[in-house]
């Protein structure tokens, strides 16, 4: 049984169809690229996933189970965590409170146990601490130390996307979806994401759907590519199959040329 | 290398367009002060005995801080440092001058045309005292003298050094607190047994003497010098300390502040008690609307609803004179229903305004304020609250509080928790490493949790009269008592669920609800949590003044009373508990609560106006409060915050050589 499995998606805002029955199947333990030029519906197809908005029709079946018109809360608490392509952190908590308070829906404590701080609750704080702090050591040191305690405005901007990361590993999903990840990095930087993303597999066993523009990441982390233009899937298979597609290449540059290597 | 800065103005050079702006604006508020009558009003009480009036006083400020003001030179970076000197003094001079004369013309204008239809405040009695009791041309010429001579006073104040600066300041200070306070100071002296002290400080007919405001101001100018930047010292060194250590020390300090509250009311005087109850009021509603407002980010403006609600419930509880329902409860018997009601209202308030934010949040709990008012007055719910005349005999005019019973009661809580405290720690200690962390539970911890425990089952089996502690509406003192338990208890309950998981919920929430709902954050039990909390503390504040009272009616809970609170927590400072109380302190210690009076009963009437200009000043000084949390100081001042962040702290330097290495590898 995949992972997540998608069927006759659509979603239209007023004239617009973002989605216009887009399927879409992943395995446990994979890591699928979408692709598609600007206005495609790849972040809507993430906001329908997510539950920011219901889908008009279609089916979102995730472990087995519709999803479809949860509210995001829900849905985060059945394992779906995401990250946003332009980084919507909470500015004014400090590090560590981003990655604390994304572990809300794996911890149960309410208003009477803090009351009394028993000592379970305690327990369970001291758990929600170490998780994020284990969490944020993903990225080596960049997020660690004295960086705990800082708010999170202060962070560089490749930074805030590393902790847009983390918070989404934080809240212990089974699937991560994120949206253009290296957006604004520089090369340098990019590929050190890039190994971080094949390390979110290998070392912490997440599956993985990742939005994203530069080929090379794409070629480089993901097991297969999905191409999305004006709402319809147009192109699915391995990053070489797709880079040679001419329904790719014409979606892309407008119009079919011989060579096409984005 | 040096170069010759640009010269910033020459010693007279005087910016002619400031004087004359701050003149007349000076001239305005003088004039505006003397038409709403306020100067008359005020001229009745003495500062210092035979010279200063409060009336004078009121506009004896004016001439003085916009002369200083307009006299005051910017030392703008990469200029010449403005010298002080004559021409300071000369600005100040002609600032009060040109007030002083706006003000004369008032006179002499109002003198000799009738505006008293429009203005009722304006008659001849405040002509005379304007003229200092002169013919009106006299009065105007010597208004003008008299403004610049204040002016010029403000303008020499940029002569003296800082120090010397803040010692008049302070000393001026102290002289108004003492003569403010009179009347509380005169029944402390009373209950001490010092009347003679009291003859001493205070002339017969009110206000200072004249040897005791001399003493009052050298007494403060010396401790000024003395020891100024002791206390922002303190600070500094309470900040530097480690979290465990701050956390005990701010304990200890809430504690010495509750022992004070408990005991020192017995020697304050029936008035200051008074005042120090409403303040105690208002300090739990604003510790209640705090939840709702400052963590959770929900503008509520409709909070007297819930004040309301806990007041008629327990009115209706307790009353023997509740027209249907009179079940006649003592107050502790009705106070779980109050907070049940509180809840369901805070519930039925929540639920319609879940999907709302910001602007139509406060525009909705509005409604729903003004709505729960005319329920209580309508006439088809006349048979239970009474319509307009309210509900009489609350409480029948006394608590019974089973104060020892309560002692002991926590007694047994404590030792409880005191044994799960120390077992928890026993087990920390087995695991060791990084489990044992400030703030979690030691052996030490759960045997001194444990002995206070004890102790207090043993005072409260000792002293069994306390188990019948009643305590009435007149007596002041038992009241303030009381309410400061409860606003104890409020302060606990925020506090603990500030740093918890619901509150880091709330936190997230306020900053963007979005974000926080897709991060598996249930914002719709995030925020009916958030109303309902709120709702019982302010029913808590409700249930404390109808039994105060003894009486209540609609109109004790109009939309001014919501707007106030409010006040109180955005004056405090946002999200602060300890902001909150100074909020309650100062706004309505002594300018006193919407019906109540505070310390300074002459500015009764101007407490809206005064409410107001505090209000504006600190959204354009101080927008995050008086004491802030970090967090809304950070928020306000997110750009300095950065820059000291970035340059300050060694992070920052290694963070600038991080990138510059990083840029380096880059271009290779």
């Amino acid at each position: 049984m995949p992972l997540l499995e998608i069927s006759g998606l659509a979603k239209q805002f007023g004239g617009l169809k973002a989605l216009g029955g887009v399927d879409f199947t992943i395995d446990e333990g994979e890591i699928v690229s979408v692709i598609g030029p600007n206005g495609a519906g790849k972040t809507t197809f993430f906001n329908t996933i997510s539950g920011m908005y219901p889908p008009d029709s279609g089916v979102i079946l995730f472990e087995g189970e519709d999803i479809a018109g949860l509210t995001p809360d829900r849905i985060a608490k059945r394992g779906i965590s995401r990250t946003y392509q332009n980084v919507r952190l909470f500015p004014n908590m400090t590090v560590l409170e981003n990655v604390m308070v994304a572990q809300h829906c794996r911890t149960s404590r309410g208003v009477f146990s803090a009351l009394f701080q028993t000592p379970a609750f305690l327990r369970e704080e001291e758990e929600i601490r170490q998780r994020g702090k284990e969490v944020l050591g993903f990225f080596g040191t960049r997020l660690t130390g004295y960086r705990f305690d800082q708010p999170a405005f202060v962070l560089s901007y490749a930074n805030r996307r590393r902790l847009e990361i983390a918070r989404a590993m934080a809240a212990q999903p089974r699937l991560l979806l994120l949206d253009e990840p290296t957006a604004g990095m520089n090369p340098r930087e990019t590929r050190e994401l890039t190994g971080l993303i094949g390390k979110l597999r290998s070392e912490r066993g997440f599956t993985v759907v990742v939005i994203e523009h530069d080929m090379r990441v794409v070629r480089d982390v993901s097991d297969r590519v999905v191409v999305l233009d004006h709402g319809v899937k147009i192109a699915e298979g391995t990053y070489e199959e797709v880079s040679s597609n001419d329904d790719v290449i014409t979606a892309y540059l407008g119009r079919p040329a011989g060579e096409g290597s984005s | 290398m040096t170069t010759t800065l640009p010269r910033a103005t020459r010693g007279l050079d005087i910016d002619r367009r400031k004087v004359i702006v701050g003149g007349l604006l000076a001239g305005s508020v003088a004039s505006f002060l003397s038409a709403i009558g306020m100067v008359e009003t005020f001229d009745e009480r003495m500062i210092i005995d035979p010279i200063l009036s409060l009336g004078y006083a009121a506009l004896v400020w004016i001439p003085v801080l916009f002369g200083y003001r307009v006299s005051q030179r910017v030392a703008l970076e990469g200029m010449e440092a403005p010298r002080v000197g004559a021409g300071n003094v000369l600005a100040g001079a002609l600032v009060g001058a040109i007030g002083g004369g706006m003000l004369g013309l008032f006179a002499v204008l109002v003198d000799a045309v009738n505006v008293r239809n429009v203005l009722l405040n304006v008659t001849p009695a405040l002509v005379d005292l304007l003229s200092f009791h002169q013919p009106v041309a006299v009065g105007a010429l010597l208004l003008v003298a008299v403004g610049a001579a204040l002016g010029a006073l403000g303008g020499v104040a940029h002569l003296f050094n800082p120090r010397v600066k803040s010692a008049i300041v302070s000393g001026v200070a102290w002289i108004l607190l003492f003569s403010f306070t009179e009347l509380v100071f005169g029944d402390i002296f009373d209950d001490l047994g010092m009347l003679s002290v009291d003859r001493l400080i205070y002339a017969a007919d009110r206000g200072l003497t004249l040897g005791a405001a001399l003493v009052i101001f050298g007494g403060a100018a010396l401790g000024s010098l003395r020891f100024k930047g002791r206390a922002s010292g303190a600070v500094a060194r309470f900040q530097a300390m480690p979290e465990e250590k701050r956390r005990s020390r701010a304990f200890y300090f809430a504690a010495a502040v509750m022992l004070a509250g408990l005991l020192l009311p017995s020697v304050f005087g029936s008035y200051l008690n008074e005042v120090l109850a409403t303040v105690g009021l208002f300090m739990l509603m604003g510790i209640g609307l705090n939840v709702v407002v400052g963590f959770a980010g929900l503008l509520d403006l409709g909070y007297v609803a819930f004040f309301a609600v806990g007041a008629y419930t327990t009115a209706v509880l307790t009353s023997p004179l509740s027209p249907n329902i009179a079940p006649e409860m003592a107050f502790f018997e009705a106070l779980p229903f109050v907070l049940l009601m509180a809840a369901l209202a805070g519930l039925v308030v929540g639920t319609p305004v879940i999907r709302m934010r910001g602007d139509y949040l406060a525009i909705v709990t509005l409604a729903f304020g003004e709505i729960a008012r005319l329920l209580f007055q309508a006439d088809w719910l006349k048979g239970t609250f009474g319509g307009a005349q309210g509900i009489l005999r609350i409480g029948k005019g006394s608590i019974h509080t089973y104060f020892g019973y309560v002692v002991v009661a926590s007694g047994v809580v404590a030792l409880l928790v005191g044994f799960l405290r120390w077992r928890e720690g026993r087990r920390l200690d087995r695991i060791g490493g990084p489990a044992r962390l400030p703030g979690n539970s030691t052996p030490g911890l759960g045997i001194t949790i444990m002995a206070g425990g004890l102790g207090a089952i043993v005072f409260g089996l000792l002293f069994p009269s306390f188990a019948t502690w009643t305590v009435t509406g007149i007596d002041s003192e038992a009241v303030f008592r009381m309410v400061m338990v409860f606003v104890a208890i409020a302060a606990f309950v925020s506090w603990r669920l500030q740093d918890s998981r619901v509150g880091r919920a709330w936190m997230a929430m306020r900053e963007d609800e979005q974000v926080a709902e897709s991060m598996g954050i249930n914002v719709v039990t995030a925020k009916l949590l958030a109303f309902v909390i709120g709702a019982m503390l302010a029913s808590l504040g409700g249930a404390l003044f109808a039994v105060k009272i003894g009486t209540i009616f609609p109109a004790s809970f109009k939309i001014v009373q919501s707007i106030i609170i409010l006040v109180i927590v955005i004056v405090g400072g946002m999200g602060s508990l300890r902001g909150v109380a100074i909020g309650a302190l100062v706004l309505i210690g002594i300018l006193g609560g919407p019906t109540q009076t505070g310390l300074l009963r002459e500015f009764q009437e101007y407490k809206l106006l005064l409410y107001g200009v505090i209000l504006v000043y600190m959204m354009l000084q101080r927008p995050e409060g008086l004491l802030p949390s970090a967090r809304r100081s950070r928020e306000l001042h997110q750009e300095e915050f950065l820059q000291d962040a970035w340059i300050k702290t060694q992070e920052g330097a290694a963070a600038v050589a991080e990138v510059a290495a990083e840029e380096a590898e880059e271009e290779r």
